[in-house]
């Protein structure tokens, strides 16, 4: 009994001297849901080194991957509101609970308990064929895969994944059939058809520009609103008539209950990180351009993706079922 | 070949500026310390060390991070030797032999035998990615699903040779591991196996944690179980260095698993640790005394070792000459390289002469500094165990728990880890072999991937199997090994003959 009320007094103590305590006044753990070497890693390594230098405190990165992103993202969203921890996490942090849903699974976190904070980036996609696939265009890969139906194959990230969506969309839209490869992230999945084994997959800019460059993968069409710029030679579906959109984009967040002078710390530090001009350089080399969008346009694109990914989700329903 | 030639002279213009050279001295010490820590493997080395280059140019980031990759597989084995506790996941096999020969007071040559067989695969690995990397990254990217189906079901017969043992529980032992390896997410479906609503164990049990629990916890937890303290050693000068007879076994090992390393490593999504269970199982094949392994045979950490360390250089040829990543560690270079501005690609080789030729060439530098390093270390190492266990072994346990945690921030893995090791306790009381569980969960998760992505590839149809020729030659083999496998048996069964003309002689 007096050890409880001396461990009360104690808590009372520091919960007062924290109160006191300007933010951040240690040491910040940024999470990345990911393996290093990834996306999320590629732009979370160089955010959290622009966000050092404007906050003031060393901002570690700690790479929690597991579940396609599912481990960490759930560790974040049930992690102590208190600014200390924060995560870069990539788009499909809105489609893994919609995943859970599928299987009856209680979801590992809900979307409602973290807040955004920033978008960082946001890179259209690309689909790629291998070059001995008869098609150069759009009009005639799907003339193609209709006289095949069921039987071209395509690789992806995973299923469920940042590079199984976006295909399904396309399939969806135009009505096809063809095999699904899962493999396990997306370098296997781009490795499948440099070597042939499957005839299509599709990928972010930086991973597939030098094979594209090459001629050992030929890029037929893009997701973008627009044109990329490293391919201004490839088309995008909204320009052929098509409503398919769909990026790749990395983002930070908080737990939903972080205090909002806390985010609002955060968001103004990011908001300069984002203008830091080694952060554009590491940027523009990795081939993805920042697209930064300050918290409250975040989370209406945010919003409106989510809804757009938990449709396509929907429609692939359970793998099984579809056989 | 006078291309090659100057190309390799350019290289080591570059790899011999001072710069280079100090980082690549920096990344063989950081690497050989990552690898003697349990647990903590290369990946999380270069995961640490990947934001410090960001500030480096590129040959240099690429130089210090290779020299972590396969300096860790030089240092690897330290533990492995010592204490049973693998360094990292690719010396699981080293444990069995290696410190077995430590229980014999020998040590000092298990570690050297390493090291030289490290060095040997290393630089025999380096030449061959110099003259043949295009040509074989181009045969590597022809390992689709089903060639890489017919690999791991060759994987899958080493077994056979894995123990010495009872059969039945070797097969028992490889069932637990190929079962434990079906935890986690279907990779076809997303359904999620076993995981009884642990999130972390959606993706499935990682080899560290268990190999770290079942190897090393297992033999804390005997020793504690002895009714004497064993007696600290104290190891002589004699002691440290291998005998003529020790050399001579471990060349043929060594050339051997150099080759066969080497040939795995190259194949995208083919991990080092199968290269050195191969390798193991191939030596225990092709020994006059397979009775020996598992007792302290020399063979047994030479073939390993030197298979692991081919393997991670080996890795680089898909890496340098296609711009594909063969694993994590590689994914991880290649965007140590890409922050620079460098696409990796097809056109890097050439593009980037400077870039390749230079890594070449302090790859080279690399293994003869490890070399260095770690022979001299041998005695220092091996003093280690002059510590007496009451000391040495809590602060094994604390590195355990530091090295596992390390891999993914995950407290889950060190629970698994501890589990493991209370499981291993029991198993090895009761005589079962563990190499097989570590086996099992290796290649089942692999298998099942490669098997289903065979079937998704072909609409279902086992046919993909067959109408592939590395994939043909490949089962071919696998025949062949089944069949070889079957002849112990037949000699077993000489043996009983025999003795029961030996019970009839004495009879008479």
């Amino acid at each position: 009994m007096k050890h409880g009320l001396a461990l009360l007094t104690l808590a009372l103590v520091t919960v007062s001297a924290n109160a006191q305590e300007v933010y951040p006044s240690r040491p910040i753990t940024m999470i990345v849901p990911f393996p290093p070497g990834g996306v999320a890693d590629i732009t979370g390594r160089p955010t959290a080194a622009a966000l050092e230098k404007i906050l003031k405190q060393p901002v570690t990165i700690a790479n929690r991957p597991g579940a396609g992103g599912k481990v960490g993202n759930a560790a974040v969203a049930n992690a102590k509101p208190d600014g200390y921890t924060i995560m870069m996490a990539l788009s499909s942090v809105s489609v893994l609970p919609e995943a859970d849903k599928l299987f009856d699974l209680k979801p590992a976190y809900t979307l409602d308990q973290l807040a955004p904070i920033a978008l960082i980036t946001a890179d259209p996609v690309i689909l790629v064929t291998h070059p001995s696939l008869p098609v150069k265009t759009l009009p005639e890969l799907v003339a193609l895969a209709r006289a095949k139906s069921g039987q071209l194959s395509f690789s992806t990230s995973g299923v469920y994944g940042a590079l199984h969506l976006p295909m399904e969309m396309f399939l969806h839209a135009f009505k096809l059939k063809m095999r699904a490869v899962h493999s396990t992230g997306g370098g296997p999945a781009i490795t499948m058809v440099l070597g042939g084994h499957v005839e299509m997959t599709v990928g972010g800019p930086a991973s597939i520009s030098a094979q594209i460059n090459a001629g050992k993968l030929r890029p037929i069409v893009s997701w973008g609103a627009k044109r990329h710029e490293a391919f201004p030679a490839v088309p995008t579906f909204k320009e052929l008539g098509h409503d398919v959109e769909y990026y790749i984009w990395a983002g930070m967040f908080a737990p939903k209950a972080t205090p909002d002078a806390v985010l609002k710390t955060l968001r103004d530090a990011t908001k300069k990180a984002v203008e830091d001009a080694d952060f554009r350089t590491t940027m523009a080399r990795v081939n993805s351009p920042v697209q930064y969008l300050d918290a409250p346009e975040f989370a209406r694109y945010w919003a409106a993706d989510a809804k757009r990914l938990g449709e396509v989700v929907k429609t692939i329903g359970k793998v099984e079922e579809q056989k | 070949m006078d291309g090659v030639f100057a190309n390799l002279m350019l290289g080591f213009s570059v790899a011999l500026q001072p710069s280079v050279l100090a980082y690549a001295f920096a990344g063989c010490v950081i690497g050989t310390l990552v690898g003697m820590l349990p647990g903590l493997g290369p990946l999380a080395g270069i995961s640490l060390l990947l934001p410090a280059t960001f500030g480096l140019n590129p040959i240099v980031a690429i130089v210090l991070l290779a020299g972590v990759y396969y300096g860790a597989m030089y240092g690897g084995s330290t533990t492995s030797i010592l204490m049973r506790i693998p360094g990292e996941a690719a010396s699981v096999m080293t444990c069995i032999d290696g410190y077995a020969m430590t229980q014999r007071g020998r040590a000092g040559p298990a570690l050297a035998i390493a090291a030289i067989g490290s060095f040997v695969a290393g630089t025999l690995s380096v030449v061959a990615l110099m003259l043949l990397a295009p040509t074989l990254a181009t045969f590597a990217l022809r390992f689709g699903p089903p060639e890489y189906t017919a690999l791991l079901t060759m994987g899958l017969l080493v077994l056979s040779y894995m123990s010495g043992g009872s059969m039945l529980k070797t097969l028992a032992m490889a069932t637990v591991g190929l079962v434990l390896g079906m935890i986690g997410i279907d990779a076809m479906s997303g359904y999620t196996r076993f995981s009884y609503g642990q999130t972390e164990l959606s993706d499935g049990i990682g080899i560290v944690p268990v190999a770290v629990g079942l190897f090393g916890l297992s033999e804390i937890l005997m020793t504690a179980g002895q009714p004497a303290t064993p007696p600290a050693q104290k190891p002589t000068l004699r002691q440290l260095i291998p005998s003529m007879e020790e050399m001579r076994l471990s060349v043929g090992p060594i050339a051997r698993g150099s080759v066969i390393g080497f040939l795995i490593g190259i194949i995208p999504g083919a991990a080092h640790i199968i290269s050195s269970f191969v390798s193991y199982g191939i030596e225990r094949r092709m020994s006059d005394t397979p009775e020996r392994f598992g007792k302290g045979a020399i063979e047994g950490v030479a073939g390993p070792e030197s298979a692991n360390n081919a393997a991670a250089t080996g890795a680089f040829v898909p890496m340098l000459a296609l711009g594909v990543p063969t694993g994590p560690i590689t994914a991880v270079m290649l965007a140590a390289i890409m922050v620079h501005g460098i696409a990796p690609g097809p056109m890097l080789i050439t593009e980037q002469p400077q870039l390749f030729w230079g890594f070449v060439a302090s790859m080279y530098v690399g293994n003869v500094v490890l070399l260095i390093l770690n022979l001299p270390l041998v005695g220092l190492f091996v003093n280690l165990l002059r510590i007496p266990y009451s000391y040495l072994y809590p602060a094994i346990l604390c590195f355990c728990v530091l090295g596992v945690y390390s891999v993914g921030n995950s407290v889950v893995d060190v629970w698994i880890m501890l589990v493991m090791g209370g499981i291993g306790y029991v198993l090895r009381k009761f005589e079962f072999d563990l190499a097989p569980v570590a086996l099992g969960l290796v290649l089942s998760p692999m298998l099942e991937l490669s098997v289903r992505q065979s079937l998704a590839m072909s609409g279902g149809s086992y046919g993909i199997f067959l109408d592939r020729p590395i994939a043909i030659a490949m089962f071919g083999a696998a025949a062949v090994l089944i069949l070889l496998a079957l002849k112990p048996l037949v000699f077993k069964s000489k043996d009983w003959r025999s003795d029961v003309g030996l019970d009839e002689t004495t009879s008479q």
